[in-house]
């Protein structure tokens, strides 16, 4: 029989157990739970030759959501996506309304295509909704239009590759090429990337002929005209920045005129189809690039390599760069909704506070640590590294991997892209 | 008149709804407006005259790269000018194209104008200096009757004052197009729709009229196009695909091409009905394709056509 | 390949006066169908040389939709030609999110069978094999259709109906059969000729809305109801791709549609005009 004083000691440890416990429930998740979920619209392509791309980054997103929600939410609130799909800017531009005016999103995220990127960044600001691109991040929507967004946060820039591949490019095979030709697709993104790759070159000091300048339409399925001005042209090495269905139907009929084996390739961006560059017709030894993410990275966080085996357990594909830029956006989010909220003496944060919080927020994405520069560019690590057989897959990766970050590949911001590479000391 | 009343209606429903429909709606309106005022040139061509123009987006584009150019690198932001620079536009490029168009009917009639379309889909594309490319140029927002409206952000000023404007604009076309219809032009036009040899024996120059609706239809458009592309603020080649040309026909049979308004009520419908479906399916394409099937095969007098015997407009 | 294509776009035309835009989609199905019909194959053991047959069977086992869809049009092919181009536009979209129901958006492909035939070197550039069997297997099918119409039985019914409906039904041919198998054959040339090509390339999802334009091009510089246009427009075409992109690849796709509407204001019937234009 304990003593009546241990009894009464008893009983107020748990009175004042209880009365803490409720004081600590009273604070603050439950009042964030009671307001309904974040709404987080989504701009995914569905359909045409960005749709590939647009499911990838779509699952980066549904991953992130799904394991933030089974953490408890933002703060304790559920995001709840609103997934529309991005077609041409004029339909997406209205998507973008809907999803600000209607469903009142808290945020937007997505869009990959160059000319949705142009027509977004007006409209974010003018609907004063957050947006968060996954790709589209070309020197006209960023330099011209939009000098100082508030409401856009862009993706890298669409040269990065490019700059990577050519740096690369320079160090292991300078003074081994003399002649090279690009095919590269006819639009913005493929001028850009062809103009820096020259622009880099010539800042090596590599005087390399161009014998042959390809612009097939963006998407194209046949490229045996091309091809057999390539072979006739006789290049040393052939720069492309491919990147959709059009990587792996080049590398085929490259492959069977004997192109692969007479040129050096420098893929900057084929890593995005990686699992369609059959080991069958690509060779070793090239130059590949996989934007952001590689997926068999050694040094691969145990985070990616969950998200890695959950992909391939779910969809029997491997995953590519997209599903990392969508995940980075949803992450990002968040970060800066807490530490906008840390700010705000746990009330939850304005919209202005958010946008404060997102410039320099650092979160961690597939790939490493990534953030936000004050002028709303992304910062992430690039992957690219020379092609090999030797895995156990039916297609090529890359061994060894190179990785640099944007401090090194992409230009600060105020600099223009060419004054930027002309001010480089080599 | 049942038509008159049902017009005066909906013209009512149009001008109130600022102040009780939600600001999306109305934004989902102003592209059914435009398509409205492009749709009224294709109908001319099309249910008065008989050509189906599958390249009429080339119009459409020309307008809204004309409101691009303006605002963005002539720094010309008056929306009338722009409307007015629209029609020159689109009447100056209609008249090489109509000349070699309209000595062809029918299916040849369609491909020609499939292949202009696309032509200058390649060309907004191609040289990217001039036209931007894939990224377009953008659509400043434009001063209304010499009014900025400064002080209102885009949306209150895409909900208001331009949403009025759009709308008067519509009717203005309504109005000018009927009188198009009811003059001597229109009538023979009807004639040659109908019976194209008859008519060129009665003394009608069946080439220089269809000539004339051509380019007619092409103001329309390029307008309609100028208009389009003030709410998204960017004119990009897409707009000149032959796809688009294909939702032009899709919304004006929808209307119902026999009669006047059917264009109107066509885009009105389609706009509307492209939005609640595409928000509840992927598959928005395959949901259109059968509704369009539907509409081809059982009522092609579209909307306005249900319940009445095949009839003329008015 | 585009000769494929156009050949069956001729084929409907001429009999049956319909132009048909989802010609793009049924090249869609056949490539993807045949993607689906030779990797099962060769899973089950076909010896890789012989993949070209289950190629083949892909392609034609597609085309039977073909009856059906003859049936669809049929219902309004008392109306206004423009109907029947707007009714083949509806399919050109539903087949689109058919094919992307089935097949998913990304790009699908065969993986080595292109190389399967070896390799060949000709005039100093090497050329995969299997190019030459498609070109074989082009011209074939060409002097297959063209001896058919002028030879059998069936292909002067065709051309009689061809050149007058009224007629021939007053003769006693069955219109309806005639038009269904013509149409068959028309959808089975774009799914085969689909399946053909797509060991050298890769079935992508917007390909339907992108060789209905080359097609078209195609059908009007070779003239529309002439299977021997559709070749030497195909050839044209070719040629002109080749050429731009050797001397000014900028232009590639617009020295097309400009020749298509020199050809279109100089020579409106094409420069092959049949008795049908």
């Amino acid at each position: 029989m304990p003593p009546m004083r241990t009894t009464r000691r008893q009983f107020l440890a748990l009175t004042a157990g209880a009365a803490a416990a409720a004081g600590v429930r009273l604070d603050v998740a439950p009042a964030f739970a009671q307001s309904g979920p974040v709404k987080l619209g989504i701009l995914a392509a569905k359909a045409g030759v960005l749709a590939p791309v647009g499911e990838s980054g779509l699952r980066g997103v549904q991953w992130a959501t799904e394991r933030i929600n089974a953490a408890g939410g933002i703060l304790g609130r559920k995001i709840e996506l609103v997934i529309e799909e991005e077609s041409s800017p004029k339909d997406t531009v209205e998507r973008f309304r809907k999803l600000a005016l209607q469903d009142k999103v808290d945020a937007i995220s997505g869009a990959i295509s160059t000319g949705v990127g142009l027509a977004l960044g007006p409209v974010a600001e003018e609907m004063k909704a957050i947006w968060l691109a996954w790709d589209a991040t070309t020197q006209k929507g960023v330099e011209e239009t939009m000098p100082k967004p508030k409401y856009s946060f862009r993706s890298t820039d669409n040269e990065c590759e490019a700059v990577m591949a050519s740096l690369l490019t320079a160090r292991q095979w300078k003074g081994k090429f003399k002649t090279v030709a690009g095919i590269n697709p006819d639009y913005s993104y493929g001028r850009d990337n062809w103009a820096a790759f020259l622009a880099i070159m010539k800042k090596h000091g590599i005087e390399a002929q161009v014998v042959s300048e390809l612009w097939p339409k963006l998407g194209a399925t046949d490229f045996t005209t091309h091809v057999a001005a390539l072979q006739q042209a006789k290049p040393d090495l052939i720069f492309s920045c491919f990147w959709a269905g059009d990587t792996p139907i080049f590398m085929k009929q490259a492959h069977g005129a004997g192109l692969t084996k007479s040129a050096k390739l420098v893929l900057t961006t084929g890593g995005g189809v990686h699992e369609s560059l059959k080991k069958d017709f690509t060779p070793e030894g090239a130059i590949l690039g996989y934007n952001c993410f590689y997926f068999e990275y050694a040094k691969a966080s145990p985070l990616a390599r969950e998200f890695v085996r959950w992909h391939h357990e779910k969809f029997k594909e491997w995953p590519n760069y997209e599903s990392d830029h969508g995940y980075f956006t949803i992450v990002a989010y968040k970060a800066a909704v807490e530490r906008a909220a840390k700010a705000a003496s746990g009330k939850w944060p304005t919209q202005d506070a958010v946008i404060q919080a997102l410039e320099g927020v650092e979160a961690e994405s597939l790939s490493g640590a990534r953030r936000y520069r004050e002028d709303h560019i992304m910062e992430a690590t690039f992957f690219q590294g020379t092609t090999t057989h030797k895995n156990k897959h039916d297609f090529v990766t890359i061994d060894p991997v190179e990785t640099m970050t944007t401090r090194q590949i992409q230009k600060p911001s105020g600099v223009g892209l060419y004054d930027w590479i002309n001010g480089w000391k080599v | 008149m049942i038509g008159r009343a049902a017009t005066v209606v909906g013209l009512i429903a149009l001008v109130s709804a600022p102040f009780v429909a939600p600001p999306y709606q109305l934004t989902l309106l102003l592209p059914a407006f435009a398509y409205g005022i492009a749709l009224l040139g294709l109908n001319l061509l099309f249910g008065t005259t008989g050509l189906l123009s599958f390249g009429h987006a080339l119009f459409l584009a020309l307008g809204a790269y004309t409101a691009a150019w303006l605002t963005s690198r002539v720094g010309v932001r008056s929306l009338e000018v722009i409307v007015l620079a629209a029609a020159l536009v689109g009447a100056t490029v209609a008249v090489p194209v109509g000349l070699l168009c309209v000595r062809y009917v029918k299916i040849y009639f369609g491909m020609l104008t499939l292949a202009f379309g696309m032509l200058f889909y390649s060309f907004l594309y191609k040289f990217y200096t001039l036209t931007g490319g894939d990224e377009g140029i953008r659509v400043l927002r434009p001063t209304l009757l010499g009014a900025p409206f400064a002080d209102l952000d885009k949306v209150a000023f895409l909900t208001g004052p331009f949403y009025y404007y759009a709308l008067a604009l519509l009717a203005a076309a309504a109005l000018i197009m009927r009188r198009i219809v009811r003059s001597p032009l229109g009538l023979s036009l009807r004639a040659i729709r109908e019976n194209p040899d008859k008519a060129g024996f009665v003394g009608v120059s069946v080439r220089r009229y269809r000539f004339y609706a051509f380019v007619i239809a092409a103001v329309f458009g390029a307008v309609g196009g100028a208009l389009l592309a003030v709410p998204t603020g960017l004119a990009d080649p897409l707009l000149a695909y032959w796809t688009h040309s294909g939702n032009l026909v899709f919304m004006l049979l929808l209307g119902g091409f026999q009669n006047f308004l059917g264009p109107v009520v066509g885009a009105l419908v389609f706009i509307v009905l492209q939005d609640q479906v595409m928000s509840l399916t992927a598959y928005w394409r395959f949901v259109f394709g059968g509704l369009l099937a539907v509409v081809v095969i059982f009522f092609p007098g579209g909307l306005l056509g249900l319940g009445r015997p095949r009839e003329r407009s008015a | 390949m585009l000769f494929l294509v156009a050949a069956g776009l001729q084929l409907v035309f001429g009999v049956q006066k319909i132009l048909n835009l989802a010609c793009g989609s049924f090249y869609a199905l056949g490539a993807y169908a045949g993607v689906t019909a030779v990797t099962w194959a060769l899973g089950h053991g076909l010896p890789a040389p012989l993949f070209v047959l289950a190629l083949l069977a892909g392609g034609l086992a597609v085309a039977v939709i073909g009856p059906p869809l003859e049936w669809l049009l049929r219902t309004i092919d008392d109306r206004d030609e423009s109907f029947q181009l707007l009714l083949t536009f509806a399919l050109v979209l539903m087949l689109e999110d058919v094919i992307r129901f089935v097949w998913g958006t990304a790009p699908v492909q065969l993986r080595g069978a292109y190389l399967v035939y070896g390799q060949v070197t000709v005039a100093g550039s090497t050329l995969p094999v299997y190019n030459l069997v498609v070109i074989a297997a082009g011209g074939l099918i060409a002097l297959g259709m063209g001896l058919g119409l002028t030879r059998t039985r069936f292909g002067r019914i065709v051309r009689a109906t061809a050149e007058n409906r009224e007629m021939s039904a007053a003769l006693g041919v069955d219109r309806r059969r005639v038009s269904r198998r013509v149409f068959t054959l028309g959808v089975a040339l774009g799914t085969v000729g689909g399946a053909l090509v797509i060991p050298a390339t890769a079935a992508v999802s917007e390909m339907a809305i992108e060789v209905i334009v080359e097609a078209f091009a195609v059908v009007v510089i070779g003239g529309l109801g002439s299977m021997r246009g559709a070749f030497v427009g195909a050839l044209v075409v070719g040629l002109l791709k080749a050429a731009a992109v050797a001397t000014w690849p900028e232009v590639e796709m617009l020295a097309i549609y400009a020749v298509v509407i020199g050809v279109l204001v100089l020579r409106p019937a094409g420069l092959f005009a049949g008795a049908t234009s």
